[in-house]
């Protein structure tokens, strides 16, 4: 029974990503409708349970900020230069898309459930 | 400062591979974010050292940081182009390396190269046309892959579907193989009785007299065998190892039959040829003595005639057992 713990580890692993790849998007373009840099979100997002690796928070940024989802602007009044992403109206719209597609899907996971019960 | 030399290296192989316009933009960025992560452990009292190399150390590769930035993809093929790749490798290495075989063979053959250079060179030269096909036709999708191009993709649609293919057991290939082996046991009796060449009213048989009886002996034995062989078969209802095994042992049978009597010049009437030579009059005595390097016009016919016989017998052999692999899986 134990041989076959790793494996299940790993794959449950795998599972939990896919469901919760996407959702970190969704957390960002909430978190930043008030302005954040880099560092503050990856803290943000760890502490609201939506941890993520530096190394795709960073890159999801900039790629979110192509898609005209954010904005940015350099902040040099401290001592440290940080660049500061704020949602933009595009990028609130698809959080509220975003927001709705998940309520649906909840409520479609909460009907699942309750025909077991 | 926190901004020490590791960091620096971090962040200029990460950007190395970055649009230009981006570099300044991203090394600002990742210069105070990886700050702020350092910071945030020295305050929780690690060393400055090692803080930095825990941070770096958690971002990870810079190339695949790199790729992030980029939007780069971090595969040589993606599941957009795999199964083209693959259908066309297949196919490719299906077909190429077969022809390229046969044809250097061939071409050996004719100019009269030693047994083992005509089999090193084959080799040689059929390695080299796989690693081609191999490298070529990645490096193509490669590209197609990294250009983002959409061009040569088609939408699948059920029309595609492989149709059910023959099992090739039935009664109509059992009469086809025994109509064949008909006329091949009266082509060799009308050759000798008969004659498919008369010259002064008198039959000039194709195939060498001196056969008779023992070579066309062993040759219609192999007939009968084969057509036992296309009855059981038909019986059996479908191809299985065994049959393929005994298809392939038949095939190997009259292929060596074939080549020995060729190439030890006893299948073909010595008469025969004289009279097609003396009807050639000085167009063929002229191309006899360009192929005189080659051993002659006949030795030419002679390798052509080996080589198509092997094809054919190959070919046999080779859809004998694919059958029977498809009758197991079905």
């Amino acid at each position: 029974m134990h041989s076959n713990v790793i494996g299940m580890n790993e794959t449950l692993d795998t599972h939990l990503q896919e469901l919760r790849r996407g959702t970190v998007v969704l957390a960002c373009l909430q978190l930043l409708r008030t302005p954040g840099y880099g560092y503050s979100l990856l803290e943000q997002l760890e502490q609201r349970g939506f941890a993520t690796d530096a190394n795709t928070l960073y890159p999801l940024l900039r790629r979110l900020e192509k898609q005209e989802y954010l904005t940015s602007e350099w902040n040099t009044d401290e001592a440290r230069p940080r660049k500061f992403y704020r949602t933009s109206e595009a990028g609130i719209r698809l959080a509220d898309t975003l927001t709705d597609e998940w309520r649906s899907l909840t409520a479609a996971i909460a009907s699942l459930t309750a025909e077991e019960h | 400062m926190t901004t020490t030399t590791l960091t620096e290296r971090y962040i200029s192989a990460t950007i190395r591979s970055l649009p230009p316009e981006a570099q300044g933009d991203v090394r600002a960025e990742l210069e105070a974010s990886i700050a702020d992560a350092v910071e945030a452990r020295l305050e929780q009292g690690e060393a400055p050292e090692a803080a930095e190399r825990a941070v770096l150390t958690e971002l990870g590769d810079p190339g695949a940081l790199a790729a992030g930035y980029a939007d780069r993809p971090l595969y040589l093929i993606g599941p957009r182009y795999y199964l083209m790749w693959w259908r066309l490798l297949k196919l490719l290495l299906l077909i190429v390396p077969v022809c390229v075989f046969g044809a250097v063979a061939l071409g050996q053959v004719i100019s009269a190269a030693p047994v083992g250079e005509v089999i090193s060179t084959s080799i040689l030269a059929t390695g080299g046309a796989i690693l081609h096909i191999c490298f070529w036709t990645t490096l193509v999708f490669v590209i197609l892959e990294r250009s983002g191009s959409t061009a040569a993709l088609t939408e699948w649609n059920v029309d595609q579907l492989p149709e059910p293919a023959q099992d090739g057991a039935g009664r109509s290939e059992l009469i086809a193989s025994l109509v064949f082996l008909g006329i091949s046991v009266g082509a060799l009796l009308w050759d000798r009785f008969r004659g498919f060449v008369q010259v002064d009213g008198q039959a000039l048989p194709i195939l060498d007299p001196d056969l008779w009886p023992w070579g066309i002996g062993v040759l219609l034995l192999i007939i009968v065998a084969e057509a036992v062989f296309a009855v059981v078969l038909s019986r059996a209802g479908r191809w299985s190892p065994r049959l393929a095994v005994v298809n392939t042992i038949l095939a190997v049978a009259f292929l060596a039959w074939a080549l020995v009597l060729l190439f030890t010049g006893e299948l073909v009437n010595p008469d025969f040829l004289a009279h097609v030579e003396a009807a050639g009059g000085e167009g063929f005595a002229a191309g006899q003595a360009g192929a005189a390097d080659e051993g002659g016009v006949f030795r030419i016919l002679a390798v052509l005639l080996g080589f198509g016989v092997a094809a054919g017998v190959g070919w046999d052999i080779v859809d004998g057992w694919r059958k029977a692999a498809r009758a197991r899986r079905g």
